[in-house]
């Protein structure tokens, strides 16, 4: 029943981004547990680099699901993403060290059992519907993870919990002032559902461009970052977060640029001020 | 909204054997909470099971008509099932939430009237613009008649479409559909919040007033993520579009609810398990 | 009693924000082209029909207003644990999430652009810097009065939820309201001006839209010229009004019976609401129809 609108045509394949974005994004995750190694929040910036990994891979495997018309919006595809993610992420932070391996197992069994709802008992039938909602579980739950622990230094579910208040020059410990009592894991789940579907929503076309997708998720990725690392300044030391930030930042430059070039590179005209061009029969 | 050419995938009928599994597998997920924490983790996962069917059939009321419904192609409301469905039923889970300490029938009901009460004012503004704005009246596509006031349809189609505005059917479908899912999400969001009181303090070691500020933000936003992927699923089901309680696609829910079902079930279950001491 | 005034008073302004941001989401969102109007600036290049319109897609409406909102709510309760004073930090917070949406509209129009080249549909830099730093600043409005109405519900009326939760909710009730009141409008009657008045768009008219103005070519900031004058206006009051009513039942009679007294007063306004609709639907039918003959049973 399922009709494939556009093929994928050339470029890297799927299997090989799936593999770089999974290892990549648990190696940065990892990465942020030397905070804890050497005592300091100066490793932060790693869960943004997560991020962006995560998202690369999860964007594309937006492109392979929604390449078959999946009869809603492209931006429903990143919101059931993170609504299964955020689930598997937070009972994930209970296993201390595990917790990001716990997270991707977890997620992809969510995300396996969603995709055969959607496929078997709403009889979508679509190919590749089980494979793509069970990574974009995984990616919904390892983002956020990325996301906390740029913003809070950690992944534990202690320190997503806690932060400290500083009343009258006192630092008082507060749960309101954490992650989650603060309601910060409300913006990284947005940060992320929206960050994950508009490379492909804002690039699908005929002119459709592997590349030019990808670099723009990375830039949505940096871009998602930026602002993280702000908020970041509330709960981690300010050296690190100015890390962080100072990471987002070029990345962000980079990823635009270059976005723009290829933009530049794919379109019919690149032109400042000047009427619509005169085509035979109109 | 998107501008992929889509079309339906899904087709109407129903496949037997998929949705025996499916209710096996939430059998299977009662059980596996029954064997964690029976009483009040079991308690609050069929309490989110109910909300999320909830919210699944409700969204099969809201009248979503897509992008043909912004040119006054098709009727309904012009915009995306999912998030339409979400804007009411959030903003019912606020009312309700507000409403969380009269105990848990006056939330879920004001939950309900909340998300009833943003559809029944957006559906309002939509006929209004239709009919003052554009000098459109309302004529569905899909029936003859509106079931409820009988009056006939076809005659006020306009050329070369299939309908448009909000037949008054739509309008009562749209508001029992923010009802249910105002109602779904408050309930969702009313169990893990008492499970979550209940347990946090003695898993994190701090008192029940320092949990508190936890226990909402973390309730609230399971409460927002099961009500999208419960609002996904079904516009998945209705393939993006649906015309109220009178589209013939409407027959389609009892698929929606089993997969609400298994849906809400395991992501309740995760959710349980989150303060299940190990 | 004094504390039911002081509700009053905050329900008051947390209805004029909430018009204020409603009305400004809808002018912004025409001015992109999001939504679902934003098909046919995707189709008409198809069709052959180029054309000078901003074309920024970054997602439908809701999820759209849900991540800016958030983001400006989250942001300002970074700045307020910061110490900052909420009103440097509220609008700090608006700005941030002002420039993430800037960049999300820049990438989304040469995106789409882009993709469309086969169809010799060109990217005109001189849209992208005018167009988007107009949506910006309706966008700046539209966050900065649906975050502070949030942190009054927040602070003011004791709502439990925290702040960014609250401008997700609110977020995504603002871009549901907005897009449903207010697309109609802009996609049948202004990408339509051509053609008939009190009619649908012909299927088969599709992707022809309106490209040229009174003099020279169209631009989006004409689209928000004329859309703010019923769709923005209309979307304005559908969001202030569900706000305002919302909050008005829970500050009134929240605690007259037990919480029944907001539930009954809800329900009765859902009715009044429902006796309008009813109206305005007879109305359009005594006045506009029938097109054809009433032929029985006839669909």
């Amino acid at each position: 029943m399922s009709v494939k609108v556009e093929v994928i045509e050339g470029g890297v394949p799927h299997n090989n981004i799936l593999i770089a974005g999974l290892v990549g994004t648990l190696v940065c995750i990892y990465l942020t547990y030397l905070n804890v190694l050497t005592g300091t929040e100066l490793f932060s910036f790693f869960g943004g680099l997560a991020v962006v990994a995560a998202l690369v891979w999860g964007s594309h495997t937006i492109k392979v699901l929604c390449s078959y018309g999946i009869g809603t919006g492209v931006p429903s595809a990143g919101m059931i993403a993170f609504g299964s993610g955020v689930i598997a992420m937070l009972l994930a932070t209970r296993f201390g060290i595990m917790a990001p391996v716990v997270a991707l197992v977890l997620a992809a069994v969510i995300g396996f059992i969603l995709g055969y709802v959607s496929n078997n008992i709403l009889n979508m039938k679509i190919p590749a519907m089980v494979q793509a909602l069970t990574e974009m579980a995984i990616v919904g739950a390892l983002t956020l993870m990325g996301f906390a622990a740029l913003i809070t230094g950690g992944f534990t579910f202690a320190g997503l919990t806690s932060g400290s208040i500083s009343v009258m020059g006192m630092i008082l410990p507060s749960y309101q002032a954490s992650f989650i009592g603060g309601g910060l894991i409300a913006v990284a789940f947005l940060l992320g559902a929206i960050a994950i579907q508009h490379p492909f929503n804002a690039t699908l076309g005929p002119g459709w461009k592997q590349d030019r997708m990808l670099m723009l998720t990375a830039e949505c990725g940096f871009l998602s970052m930026i602002v993280a690392a702000v908020m970041s300044f509330a709960l981690i030391s300010a050296v690190a977060a100015l890390i962080s930030l100072v990471v987002a930042i070029f990345g962000w430059i980079y990823t635009y640029q270059q976005y723009m070039e290829m933009s530049k590179r794919d379109a019919a005209a690149w032109l400042d001020a000047k009427p619509i061009p005169d085509v035979e029969a109109h | 909204m998107s501008a992929v050419a889509a079309k339906p995938a899904a087709g109407g009928a129903m496949n037997p054997t998929a949705m025996a599994v499916g209710i096996v597998m939430l059998i299977i997920i009662l059980g596996i909470c029954y064997v964690v924490s029976p009483g009040i983790g079991l308690m609050a996962l069929i309490g989110v099971v109910v909300g999320g069917v909830l919210i699944g059939f409700g969204t099969h009321f809201v009248p979503v008509g897509g992008a043909p419904a912004a040119m006054g192609q098709a009727p309904g409301i012009a915009t995306g099932v999912a998030m339409l469905a979400a804007g009411a039923g959030l903003a019912g889970l606020f009312g309700g939430a507000w409403a969380a300490e009269q105990g848990l029938v006056v939330a879920v009901v004001t939950g309900g009237v909340g998300g009833g009460l943003m559809m029944a004012i957006t559906c309002m503004m939509v006929n209004f613009v239709y009919v003052f704005g554009m000098g459109i009246p309302s004529a569905s596509g899909k029936v003859a008649k509106d079931p409820i006031t009988g009056d006939t349809q076809a005659e006020f189609k306009s050329q070369g479409t299939e309908g448009h505005g909000l037949p008054f059917i739509s309008f009562v479908g749209g508001v029992i559909g923010g009802t249910l899912g105002g109602a779904g999400g408050t309930l969702i969001y009313i169990q893990l919040l008492s499970l979550y009181e209940e347990m946090l303090p003695g898993m994190m070691q701090i008192t029940e007033a320092q949990v508190m500020p936890i226990a909402v933000s973390a309730a609230g936003m399971f409460a927002v993520g099961l009500f999208l992927v419960n609002a996904v699923l079904t516009a998945y089901n209705i393939t993006g579009t649906i015309e109220g309680p009178h589209d013939p696609k409407f027959k389609r829910w009892p698929r929606a609810i089993v997969a609400s079902a298994v849906a809400s079930a395991l992501c309740g279950l995760v959710a349980v398990l989150i303060v299940v001491p190990m | 009693m004094e504390h039911i005034v002081f509700g009053i008073g905050i329900t008051a302004l947390a209805g004029a924000l909430a018009t204020v941001a409603g009305s400004a989401e809808d002018t912004e969102s025409n001015i992109g082209s999001q939504g679902d109007p934003n098909s046919q600036v995707q189709l008409a290049p198809q069709m052959g029909f180029l054309h000078r319109i901003f074309n920024k897609a970054v997602a439908g409406e809701p999820p759209a207003y849900g991540l800016w909102c958030c983001l400006g709510a989250g942001l300002a309760w970074a700045f307020m644990a910061m110490q900052f004073n909420p009103v440097l930090a509220i609008v700090l917070g608006c700005v941030l999430a002002t420039f993430v949406q800037g960049v999300y509209a820049t990438t989304a129009y040469v995106g789409r652009t882009a993709s469309l080249a086969k169809f010799g549909q060109p990217v005109y830099v001189d849209i992208l810097k005018s167009m988007t730093s107009v949506t910006m600043a309706h966008a700046f409005i539209a966050i900065f009065c649906t975050v502070t109405l949030c942190h009054l519900i927040n602070t003011a009326l004791g709502h439990p939820f925290p702040l960014p939760l609250l401008g997700l909710i609110w977020g995504i009730a603002l871009g549901a309201a907005g897009s449903a009141t207010g697309n109609p409008y802009y996609g049948k009657e202004r990408q339509y001006q051509n053609q008939k008045f009190g009619a649908g768009v012909p299927i088969s008219a599709s992707g022809n839209i309106v490209r040229f103005a009174e003099a020279g070519e169209r631009n989006s900031i004409d689209n928000g010229f004329f859309t703010h004058k019923i769709g923005g206006s209309a979307s304005g009051i559908c969001f202030g009004l569900i706000v305002f009513l919302e909050l008005w039942r829970t500050v009134l009679f929240e605690q007259v019976s037990a919480g029944w007294g907001a539930i009954i007063v809800g329900v009765l306004i859902i009715l009044i609401f429902t006796v309008i609709d009813r109206y305005i639907e007879v109305w359009a039918r005594k006045n506009y129809g029938p097109y054809t003959e009433a032929k029985e049973a006839s669909s």
